[in-house]
C-alpha cells in the first residue's frame, strides 16, 4: 500500500472509531442486561432435585415453561400472583369439564424447546409421569393435588393432553401451575437417562431441558447464572420474546455489598436487602423499593403442644396475651409488613381468607389470670429457640419475648441454632417454643390447615393434630360450593384461635429494591423474580 | 553431602511422616461432623410435606442410612479412588468444587500475604533499626490497627470508601467483572491464565479486583509479621557478629540488610508459613464480604448446613496443603540457615 496523506487520515479515522463502537456495544448490552444479586445460591438446574434452593427455583421459571400459570393482579398498588386466574402457558387453552375433575390441554402448536424440536403431548405425559413417580420433590407437592399417579395423564393427540383427578380438588390446576410440573424435552433428557437413574435426574441437575423464555449460557453452582433470551418464545401472555436480552444473576452473601451496588447503578435488582436498610436507601432517591406484604407467608411463635406445659391451653394462651405485639413488630421489622394480630372480631372471624389477623393483644392482667388457671401462677423455667441465619430479626423477637414472659414468671433463656441443627430439632420435637416462617405456595385456607396446622409433617411446627380440623380441611378440599367453603373455613380459624397452637405475629415485606428504570416486578408464590415480566423503562 | 540432597532427603521423610496425620485428619474429621448437631438429611428434606419417606429418601442420597463404620469405609474408600462425595449446597461433586475455588483461595492469599511481606519486612526493620523513635510507634499503632479492626469492618470500610464513595474500585463482586471477558482456563489463576492468553484487560480486570480483599487482609496479618521481624532484628542487631562487622567498617547498609536481616528472617519464614495457611482457611469473611468464591466460604456455607461432604473435603484439602507449607517452609530454612541441614 503507497502510504499517502489520504491513507493515512482514513487510517487514523478507523483507529479513532474503535473503541467508540466497543463502549456503545457495552452500553447497549449493559441497557439490554438485567443484573440481579442475591445472598443466596443457585445449586441445580432441576427444580426438583432434593436440596434445591430457592434461588434454583427462580431460576428454572425463566428457564422451563409449564401447562399453566398463575395471572396476576394488583394488590394495594403492588403487582402480586393470583392463584384464582390461571392462564395457558404452554397450552393454549385448557377445557374443565363440569364435574372439575377431566382438564383437556391444547397445546400450543408453535412451541419449541431451546434445541429447537416441538414440544408434544408425548413431553407433557412424560414430564407429569415423572413428577409424580421419580424420587423428587415435585411427588410430595403434586400430591396436594391429587395427582399421584401416572394412569391420570393420558395422550389424545400429538397436541392435546388430558389428566383425570378422582375428585374434584380445587387445588388440582393450580398445583400443575407450579415450579415442580415442568415441562421436559423427554427426548432429550431420556438420551442422557440410565439405568439406574431413568428420569435423567443426574444430567438435569446440570443441564437444562426445557422451552422457557430464557436459556442457560453458563452455569457457575453458588456463584453466577447467566442467561440468554429465548427469541422463539411463545409463552408469554402477548406471545413476545422477553424484554431483557440477558439475565446475570449472582450471588452477593453480604447485603451491604448488594445494597452499594444497586445504588451505585451497578446492578439492578435485588429482594433480599436487610430490612432496615431500605428506608434509608429509598430516601437517598437513587432506588425505589417495591414493598409487597408476603401474603402467602406468616412469620409466627410456634408453642410444641407435645411437651409440658406447652400442651396447656392455658400456657398457651397466657403468652399469646402476654407479648408486645407492636413493640416486636417495630424492633424485629421495623413495621415493614403486614399484622397479623390485633384482629378485632370475637367469636369467628368475618372472612374466610388465612393467614388474617388473629384476635391477640397484650394482655398482661389476663395473662397472669391465664397462668394462675393452669397452676402455674409461679412460673417455669424454659428456652426459646431461633435460627442463627435469621438472627436479623428473630434476635430482636426473641429479647422482647424474655421481657415480657418475666412479667408472667416465666423465664426464658434464648438459644441460637445453626440451620441443620434447628431443623433436627424441630422434626424430632425437642423445641419448647421458637419463631419461624412458613410459606404456602398456593395459599387456600384449606391448604394452610392441612399443611401447616393438621399432621405429622415438619411444617406442622407446634404439632397440634385436632380431629376437628382434619375433618374440616378434608371437607373444605374437595368442597365446590364456595359458601360452604367458607363456613369450613371460619370455623378453622375459630378454632385456631381458641386453641393458640401457634401466635402469628406477621407477613414480612418482600422488598424489591431496584434501579428506578426498571418495570415490571410481579411478586411470585415462589417469592422469587419473574425475569419475563421485567423490564427498562 | 550436598545441600540440595540433605534438602530432599528431609523433606521425604517429612512427607513420608504426614500420612499417618492426613490419615488421622480424615477419620476425626468424619467423625467430628457425624456428632455435631444437626442432621443434614431433615434440612435438605425441604419439601412441602416433608414427611419420614422424603428425609429417608435424602439420608439413602446422602449415604447416611448405613452405619457410621461402614460409611467411614466407603468414605475411605471414595478418597482413595479421588472421590470426596457431592455437595448438598452446590450440587456439583466437592473435588470439581475445590478445584474451581482453590486458586480462587490461593491467588487472593499470595497476592495478599506478598503486599504484607513488603510492608511488613521494612516496616519491622525501619523500627528496630530505631526502637522507641517515632517510626517505631508508629509502626505499632499501624499493626495494632490491623489486627483490632476485624477484616470485615475493614473491608466493608474499604468498599465504602473506594467502590461506593470514591468509585475508583471495581464492584466489589468476585474475582472478575461479570462484563469482562473470561480468560481459558489454565491454571485457574486468573492473573496467570489472563497473561498466557495474552488478554490484558483481562487481566488489569482481574488485578483490580484483587486490590482491596487483599489489602483488607494483608492489614490483618501485618502485626505478626512486622512485629516478629522487628523482634528478631532487635536480637541479631545487638549480637557479636554484628558488632564486628560494624567494627571492621562494613557499611550501615551491608551489616544491615546482608548479616543481620538472612539471620533475623528465620523466624519470620516460620510465622509466615503459619499466617499462610491461616489466611487461606480462616478469611471466610473477606471472602463473604467480596464475594470471592473461595474455598473458606464454601466450607462454612457447608458446615451451617450440616453437608458433610464439602467440609470434609476442606479439612483434608487444609491439611494437606499446611503439610505442603511445612515442608517448603523446612526447604527455605534450609537455605536461609545452612546449619538447618546439618544431621
Amino acid at each position: 500500500m503507497k502510504l499517502d496523506r489520504r491513507n493515512l487520515l482514513a487510517g487514523g479515522a478507523a483507529l479513532a472509531t474503535v473503541p467508540h463502537f466497543g463502549r456503545e456495544a457495552f452500553a447497549q448490552t449493559r441497557a439490554e442486561t438485567l443484573r440481579y444479586v442475591t445472598g443466596a445460591a443457585v445449586n441445580t438446574l432441576d427444580p426438583t432435585m432434593p436440596g434445591s434452593t430457592r434461588e434454583a427455583f427462580g431460576i428454572s421459571v425463566n428457564v422451563y415453561d409449564r401447562l399453566v400459570s398463575f395471572g396476576r393482579k394488583q394488590r394495594n398498588g403492588n403487582w402480586v400472583f393470583d392463584i384464582d386466574n390461571i392462564r395457558g402457558e404452554l397450552a393454549e387453552k385448557v377445557d374443565i369439564s363440569p364435574d372439575g375433575m377431566t382438564f383437556t390441554f391444547h397445546l400450543r402448536k408453535n412451541a419449541k424447546f431451546h434445541d429447537g424440536t416441538p414440544v408434544t403431548a408425548e413431553d407433557v405425559k412424560w414430564s407429569l409421569d415423572r413428577a409424580v413417580s421419580a424420587r423428587s420433590l415435585a411427588a410430595t407437592q403434586i400430591v396436594t393435588g391429587s395427582w399421584t399417579s401416572p394412569d391420570q395423564f393420558r395422550i389424545i393427540d400429538q397436541y392435546t393432553v388430558q389428566a383425570k383427578v378422582d375428585k374434584p380438588d380445587r387445588l388440582a390446576l393450580p398445583n400443575l401451575c407450579t415450579l415442580y410440573a415442568v415441562v421436559f424435552n423427554s427426548a432429550l433428557v431420556k438420551k442422557n437417562a440410565t439405568a439406574q437413574d431413568p428420569w435423567g435426574q443426574n444430567w438435569t441437575k446440570d443441564n437444562a431441558a426445557g422451552s422457557g423464555a430464557y436459556i442457560v449460557e453458563a452455569f457457575k453452582p453458588g456463584e453466577q447464572v447467566i442467561l440468554r433470551r429465548n427469541d422463539a418464545w411463545v409463552g408469554a401472555v402477548d406471545g413476545k420474546p422477553a424484554p431483557f436480552r440477558r439475565i446475570i444473576a449472582q450471588t452477593i452473601p453480604e447485603a451491604a455489598t448488594r445494597a452499594s451496588l444497586i445504588e451505585k447503578g451497578d446492578a439492578d435488582l435485588a429482594i433480599d436487602l436487610q430490612p432496615s436498610d431500605i428506608d434509608t436507601l429509598v430516601q437517598r432517591g437513587r432506588v425505589k423499593a417495591i414493598s409487597t406484604p408476603q401474603f402467602n407467608a406468616f412469620t409466627m411463635i410456634a408453642f410444641n403442644m407435645k411437651i409440658a406445659p406447652f400442651d396447656n391451653k392455658k400456657v398457651r394462651q397466657a403468652i399469646a396475651a402476654a407479648l408486645p405485639y407492636d413493640a416486636i413488630f417495630k424492633a424485629a421489622l421495623f413495621e415493614r409488613g403486614a399484622k397479623l394480630y390485633g384482629g378485632t372480631w370475637t367469636d369467628k372471624p368475618t372472612d374466610a381468607s388465612f393467614p388474617q389477623p388473629m384476635p391477640y393483644k397484650q394482655d398482661v392482667e389476663k395473662a397472669k389470670k391465664l397462668m394462675a388457671e393452669a397452676g402455674l401462677a409461679n412460673g417455669f423455667d424454659t428456652f426459646f429457640a431461633f435460627n442463627l441465619g435469621a438472627a436479623a430479626f428473630a434476635e430482636p423477637i426473641a429479647a422482647l419475648v424474655k421481657e415480657a414472659l418475666a412479667d408472667i414468671n416465666i423465664r426464658v433463656e434464648i438459644q441460637k441454632l445453626p440451620d441443620a441443627q434447628i431443623s433436627t430439632m424441630v422434626t424430632e420435637r425437642k423445641l419448647p417454643f421458637f419463631v419461624e416462617t412458613s410459606i404456602a405456595w398456593l395459599p387456600s385456607t384449606d391448604y394452610f390447615f392441612r399443611n401447616f396446622l393438621f399432621g405429622p409433617q415438619r411444617w406442622n411446627y407446634s404439632g397440634w393434630n385436632d380431629e376437628r380440623i382434619n375433618e374440616l380441611a378434608g371437607k373444605a378440599r374437595f368442597e365446590t360450593d364456595k359458601a360452604k367453603y367458607d363456613a369450613h373455613c371460619r370455623d378453622m380459624i375459630a378454632l385456631m384461635a381458641e386453641e393458640t397452637p401457634i401466635v402469628m405475629l406477621w407477613q414480612p415485606n418482600q422488598d424489591a429494591v431496584m434501579m428506578r428504570n426498571i418495570d415490571g416486578y410481579t411478586y411470585g408464590y415462589h417469592r422469587q423474580v419473574d425475569f419475563r415480566d421485567m423490564k427498562r423503562a | 553431602m550436598s545441600l540440595a540432597a540433605a534438602i530432599a532427603r528431609r523433606a521425604g521423610r517429612r512427607t513420608l511422616s504426614s500420612i499417618p496425620a492426613l490419615f488421622g485428619v480424615i477419620v476425626f474429621t468424619f467423625l467430628l461432623m457425624r456428632v455435631l448437631p444437626g442432621d443434614p438429611a431433615v434440612f435438605f428434606a425441604s419439601g412441602p410435606n416433608a414427611g419420614e419417606a422424603e428425609i429417608q429418601m435424602v439420608r439413602e442420597q446422602m449415604g447416611l442410612d448405613k452405619p457410621i463404620p461402614q460409611q467411614l469405609l466407603l468414605y475411605l474408600k471414595d478418597i482413595a479412588t479421588g472421590n470426596l462425595g457431592r455437595s448438598m449446597n452446590t450440587g456439583q461433586p466437592v473435588v470439581t468444587d475445590l478445584i474451581n475455588r482453590l486458586p480462587a483461595s490461593l491467588e487472593l492469599t499470595f497476592t495478599a500475604l506478598l503486599l504484607a511481606l513488603s510492608l511488613a519486612v521494612p516496616l519491622g526493620i525501619l523500627a528496630a533499626l530505631r526502637p522507641n523513635s517515632l517510626v517505631d510507634h508508629g509502626v505499632r499503632f499501624l499493626c495494632t490497627m490491623g489486627v483490632c479492626v476485624p477484616t470485615f469492618v475493614s473491608g466493608l470500610l474499604m468498599i465504602y470508601a473506594f467502590y461506593y464513595l470514591l468509585g475508583i474500585a471495581p464492584d466489589p463482586t468476585g474475582r472478575l467483572d461479570v462484563f469482562a471477558s473470561q480468560p481459558p482456563v489454565v491454571t485457574g489463576f486468573l492473573l496467570i491464565d489472563a497473561a498466557i492468553a495474552g488478554e490484558w484487560e483481562s487481566w488489569a480486570a482481574a488485578a483490580s479486583q484483587l486490590v482491596l480483599p487483599a489489602s483488607t487482609m494483608a492489614l490483618f496479618v501485618l502485626a505478626p509479621l512486622a512485629r516478629m521481624t522487628r523482634a528478631s532484628m532487635l536480637a541479631v542487631m545487638t549480637s557479636d557478629f554484628v558488632r564486628t562487622g560494624e567494627a571492621l567498617g562494613l557499611s550501615r547498609r551491608r551489616v544491615v540488610l546482608v548479616y543481620a536481616l538472612r539471620n533475623a528472617l528465620l523466624p519470620v519464614i516460620t510465622i509466615m508459613g503459619i499466617v499462610f495457611s491461616t489466611m487461606l482457611g480462616a478469611n471466610v469473611l473477606v471472602e463473604k464480604v467480596f464475594s470471592w468464591p473461595g474455598v473458606a466460604s464454601y466450607a462454612l456455607d457447608g458446615l451451617l448446613t450440616s453437608d458433610y461432604a464439602p467440609v470434609q473435603g476442606f479439612v483434608l484439602l487444609m491439611a494437606f496443603i499446611f503439610v505442603l507449607v511445612n515442608l517448603l517452609i523446612d526447604v527455605l530454612y534450609g537455605l536461609a540457615d545452612p546449619r538447618i541441614s546439618i544431621e
